[in-house]
């Protein structure tokens, strides 16, 4: 349970672009545990699609990796050659993406693409292969997936398509699953559904998720642990109790208040984080969320908040826990905005 | 980028990276001044950065695009060249078109700066019988070679001459840029004319397309149903019927001629453009702001030229230039073929085929009309796509 | 399809009766002019000529050539002359789409590489020359100046190397805006088949680029190809007149020329009836082959379950 089976490192990520270097990543650091799903929240642009994809080496040509190790079970993932990494995807770590429709390929049928990796990887027989596919679309939710098999992508909904998705990634029996918000392009009933796949398939088959999201209400449905990212670093990570109850940076709080829920009444103004995230060519000198902070202090404008600790488990990047700063907390915060209590989050 | 340029470049983005994590054991060491830790944005209201560019119009920022684009500069540039050159081409001589130096027959192309390097100085090379060379007097420029060719058993010297054409023929104060036909008129005049005729169907190529092709994909596109379909399966059937068949029977009922082919411009050069409006007016007629214009009142005229039409403004520009070349390779074809634009009026086509029958003895006959149709098109084509990529950069990909 | 075909045909029929003069020459004598009439069933009502008409063409009588190949009938004349043509245009496109589909997966996979732009460059060049000065070209460089092929095609029957080289500059030519047409599509269609999250996925799955690219990317991009070969091999067809009249080819093409000039209407019409069919028909296969190749049209967007 504590095994840590995925170490992101420092990581620091550039894009070169006609415009300049677009500075994506700046110092991503987390672990995921063996068992857990951990949630990866923020706005987009945040970086958070870019950490998927940099996991698996998957970008695109352009893409510097100036500093930083991801260490998959000890090993450095980026120092990998790109047959290694062939070997590691599907295998050990695989993906999912947001929209269903484009990850299929349109003219081939999907039981063929679930066995694609099968046969070609683990040279497995036509007919083993083929009972696999059926068995894992039994178990993902497809109904008759032996008529099913030879059908193609277009014959299918949005869940069901996803669902197909789902089970090309578990063919090969990979130990992490990273999602890249494979909800979102899903209607709400789906969404409810298909999260309910992913923590069904976790459970039995003993995965690691890194769940990639903007939502804050799937964080709560599925993930154990969370880390908010804005502006390529990330700012606060804690487990879910940690970060819903106790939220330390202003970030966190402007997303949580940016919520509604069931118990605001129609008189509530829902808050709105002002301004626009920042332009990655160009980060802002200090804290990134400084110039859209109410809280921000001086120092914010000044120099980069470390990540301070606050327990085991929960860590922020904020110059609020530090001695000398104003005490200021959530409970503050949600007062100052005339938000009334509980979880209003 | 190549592996090798993306290597390097990672290289030297690494080694000048100088980022210092911060460390939180470190900064709590620190001693920092306490009126560092002030808010001081507590009450301010955060107001959306002001968008910091100024907006440029579309056509001027497709023009940035499009001056940045090298290739399409040229051949805009060329383009300009051959329409100059077409315009006043044939005035610059002293010949028309129809002007004929029997006795002049057939002179490779001479023209007074170049002679002096060699190149288009009036010159031909021969393989003549040495017997003979005496004949040509003066106009024997240069004895290249020597040579003994045995022809039923007999030995021949032979010799191979470079012979100054004009002076055999006593044409020495003659200058023909381009060189003569066959009974003598001036090629430079006859190809620049035959360059404005290609043109000038250029030109009723686009306005067809803009008239017709834009008006009839609107009424199609705008009104969708009924009228849409009968539009279409007319287009259908028109646009099936290969060029050639629908060029014919025009040609056999009217005669061959520029008419004929007008004529046939007019019933089909303009279906792509009206196939790509019609597509157009389907993605942009159900947007909310035409619903909204429609709502207030505006009627369907209004509403096609001045809401959904503008939109389409780049793709129109694109599609007509592109649509030139097409219609300047189908009046070359047939005129080459003697169904169009008939001698003595020198359309391209007509100077390519007289060029074929001598091609071998005088290829200048055949090479200025080629070289200046092909110029014509492939400028087009490039200008063309020039255009495609300035309007709509999202055709364009990004390194993958 | 069919309906084309009808309307082309009638066309044809009113056109005929349009052209003055179009059966017997003026200035013929009354009674010949009579008895022409009559054989050409003239003197009967239009509405039944026109069925006459059209059982004729049907069952491909034609009717006779008028002047250029007196009293043949024009199917005869017709067939003679098909052979030839459709050889050059089938080899033709049999060099073309091997060349074209290597050219256009080429460009596409090394996109923006000093290799693409060679062929890119090479692609617009041939698709703006015009097809008939390729073929003086390729006549004056290869057949006059080097003296590698022969000028004009060899007519001998039967199978020899000297009637083969004699056939390659005319294919050659034909060729060149076919592969550069196909290069040109393919190469685009590779380019965003390469781009698109199947890929993605396909890489995700652990199979590498190679295999992604064959398996998926190589797979979507030549299913549109039919849309482009279509259009293509109608060009042909118009190309090949020219080019049979640079090589000395007696095939339709030239036949076309000669009988319009020579206003033998009858000749004229059949050999358009035939182009009109060929080209029709290769429209009807190339849209037939889509649905068996693309199973989205093949299923007709079939019931979407949940």
């Amino acid at each position: 349970m504590n095994e840590k089976i995925l170490q992101v490192k420092d990581l620091h990520l550039h894009f070169k672009t006609y415009s300049g270097m677009v500075q994506a990543l700046r110092g991503v650091s987390f672990d995921v545990y063996k068992g857990e799903t951990l949630a990866i929240v923020g706005e987009s642009g945040s970086g958070k699609s870019v950490t998927t994809k940099a996991i698996t080496r998957l970008l695109t040509q352009n893409a510097m990796i100036l500093r930083g190790s991801i260490a998959y079970k000890g090993n450095d993932l980026l120092k990998l050659s790109e047959s290694e990494m062939c070997h590691i995807r599907g295998n050990e770590i695989s993906l999912i993406f947001q929209d269903p429709l484009s990850a299929l390929d349109p003219v081939m049928k999907i039981g063929r693409q679930i066995t694609e990796a099968l046969r070609v990887k683990k040279q497995m027989s036509r007919s083993e292969a083929k009972a696999k596919a059926i068995e894992l679309m039994h178990s993902v939710g497809i109904p008759d997936p032996v008529i099913r098999y030879n059908e193609y992508p277009f014959q299918f909904s949005g869940g069901m398509r996803q669902r197909i998705v789902i089970a090309i990634d578990l063919a090969c029996e990979p130990e992490l699953l990273i999602c890249d918000e494979p909800t979102t392009a899903l209607d709400v009933t789906i969404q409810s559904q298909i999260l309910e796949l992913i923590k069904d398939m976790q459970r039995k088959r003993n995965l690691s998720v890194i769940f990639i999201t903007h939502d804050l209400g799937v964080v709560v449905n599925i993930a154990d642990r969370v880390c908010v990212m804005y502006a390529g670093k990330i700012i606060e990570v804690g487990t879910v109790n940690d970060i819903f109850y106790s939220p330390q940076h202003p970030y966190t709080w402007s997303l949580l208040s940016s919520m509604p829920s069931l118990q605001s009444s129609a008189k509530d103004k829902l808050m709105v984080i002002p301004g626009t995230p920042p332009n990655m060519l160009h980060p802002p000198k200090g804290d990134a969320f400084a110039a859209r902070n109410r809280y921000a202090m001086t120092i914010d404008f000044e120099r980069e908040p470390p990540l301070f600790r606050i327990s085991d488990t929960h860590y922020a990047a904020t110059w609020l826990l530090h001695p000398d700063a104003p005490a200021m907390t959530w409970e503050d915060a949600k007062h100052a905005r005339g938000i009334k209590g509980g979880t209003q989050a | 980028m190549s592996k090798k340029s993306r290597e390097r470049v990672l290289k030297q983005a690494q080694a000048s990276f100088h980022y210092e994590t911060p460390n939180p054991e470190s900064v709590l060491k620190e001693k920092l001044p306490k009126k560092q830790f002030k808010m001081n944005q507590m009450d301010a209201y955060l107001y959306d950065k002001i968008f910091e560019t100024e907006p440029i119009g579309f056509f001027r920022d497709a023009w940035l695009r499009f001056r940045a684009n090298r290739a399409s500069l040229i051949a805009l540039i060329i383009i300009s060249l051959v329409v100059v050159l077409a315009i006043i081409g044939p005035m610059i001589r002293p010949y028309t078109f129809r002007t004929q130096h029997t006795e002049f027959g057939v002179l490779p192309p001479r023209i007074q700066g170049l002679e002096k390097l060699g190149i288009c100085d009036g010159t031909l090379v021969y393989n003549l019988q040495k017997s003979e060379l005496e004949d040509y007097g003066d106009s024997v420029v240069k004895i290249l070679d020597e040579y003994i060719w045995v022809y039923r058993g007999r030995e021949i010297e032979m010799v191979t001459v470079k012979i100054n054409m004009y002076i055999r023929r006593g044409a020495q104060d003659h200058y023909f840029w381009f060189g003569t036909d066959n009974i003598g008129r001036d090629m430079f005049v006859r190809v620049w004319r035959g360059a404005r005729i290609s043109l000038l169907i250029g030109l009723v190529s686009v306005i067809i397309n803009c008239f017709i092709g834009v008006v009839y994909g609107s009424i199609s596109g705008y009104y969708g149903g009924k009228v849409d379909m009968i539009m279409q399966r007319i287009t259908d059937t028109l646009g099936a019927i290969p060029f050639l068949v629908i060029s014919i029977l025009f040609i056999m009922v009217l005669g061959a001629g520029i008419q004929s082919f007008i004529l046939v411009l007019i019933l089909v050069n303009w279906i792509p453009m009206s196939r790509m409006i019609r597509a157009q007016f389907y993605r942009y007629k159900d947007y909310e702001y035409v619903m909204a214009s429609r709502i207030m009142g505006a009627k369907d005229r209004k509403l096609i030229f001045r809401h959904i039409l503008p939109n389409a403004i780049g793709p129109i520009i694109t599609q007509a230039t592109l649509a030139i070349p097409g219609a300047i390779f189908a009046e070359s074809f047939l005129s080459y073929l003697g169904l169009g634009i008939q001698a003595p009026e020198p359309s391209i086509g007509v100077l390519l085929a007289e060029g074929q029958k001598v091609l071998t003895s005088s290829p200048h006959l055949t090479l200025f009309p080629a070289m200046i149709v092909s110029i014509l098109m492939l400028a087009f084509n490039i200008f063309g796509n020039g255009l495609r990529d300035a309007f709509d950069p999202r055709l364009r990909g990004t390194e993958q | 399809m069919a309906i084309t075909l009808f309307i082309i045909v009638s066309i044809c029929f009113f056109l005929i009766r349009l052209i003055p003069g179009a059966v017997a020459g003026e200035g013929a004598l009354p009674e010949i002019r009579i008895a022409l009439e009559k054989r050409y069933h003239l003197d009967q009502p239009l509405w039944n000529q026109y069925l006459i008409f059209l059982k004729n063409f049907f069952s491909f009588e034609f009717g006779e050539s008028i002047s250029l190949y007196a009293r043949t009938p024009v199917f005869d004349v017709i067939r003679t002359k098909i052979p030839l043509t459709l050889q050059l245009n089938i080899y033709a496109l049999l060099l073309t789409l091997p060349l074209g589909m290597s050219f256009g997966v080429i460009a596409g996979l090394k996109k923006n590489s000093l290799t693409d732009h060679i062929i890119s460059l090479m692609v617009i060049f041939f698709i703006s020359v015009p097809s008939f000065v390729f073929a003086s070209l390729l006549q004056y460089i290869f057949a006059f100046k080097l003296g590698f092929f022969p000028f004009l095609l060899n007519l001998k029957p039967g199978w020899s190397l000297d009637k083969f080289s004699s056939m390659i500059l005319p294919i050659l030519a034909l060729s060149f805006g076919g592969i550069a047409t196909i290069t040109r599509y393919l190469r685009s269609e590779l380019f965003e088949a390469l781009n698109s999250e199947y890929m993605l996925l396909s890489k995700a799955k652990g199979l590498t680029q190679v295999q992604s690219t064959v398996r998926h990317a190589i797979r979507n991009s030549f299913i549109p190809l039919c849309n482009v070969v279509v259009p293509m091999f109608t060009n042909l067809l118009g190309g090949s007149l020219v080019v049979e009249n640079i090589f000395g080819i007696p095939g339709m093409g030239s036949l076309i020329a000669q009988s319009l000039g020579a206003s033998d209407y009858y000749l004229t019409i059949a050999t358009l009836f035939f182009y009109s069919i060929i080209g029709l028909t290769s429209i009807l296969l190339i849209d037939l082959s889509y649905g068996l190749i693309d199973p989205r049209i093949r299923m007709g967007g079939g019931k979407v379950r949940e």
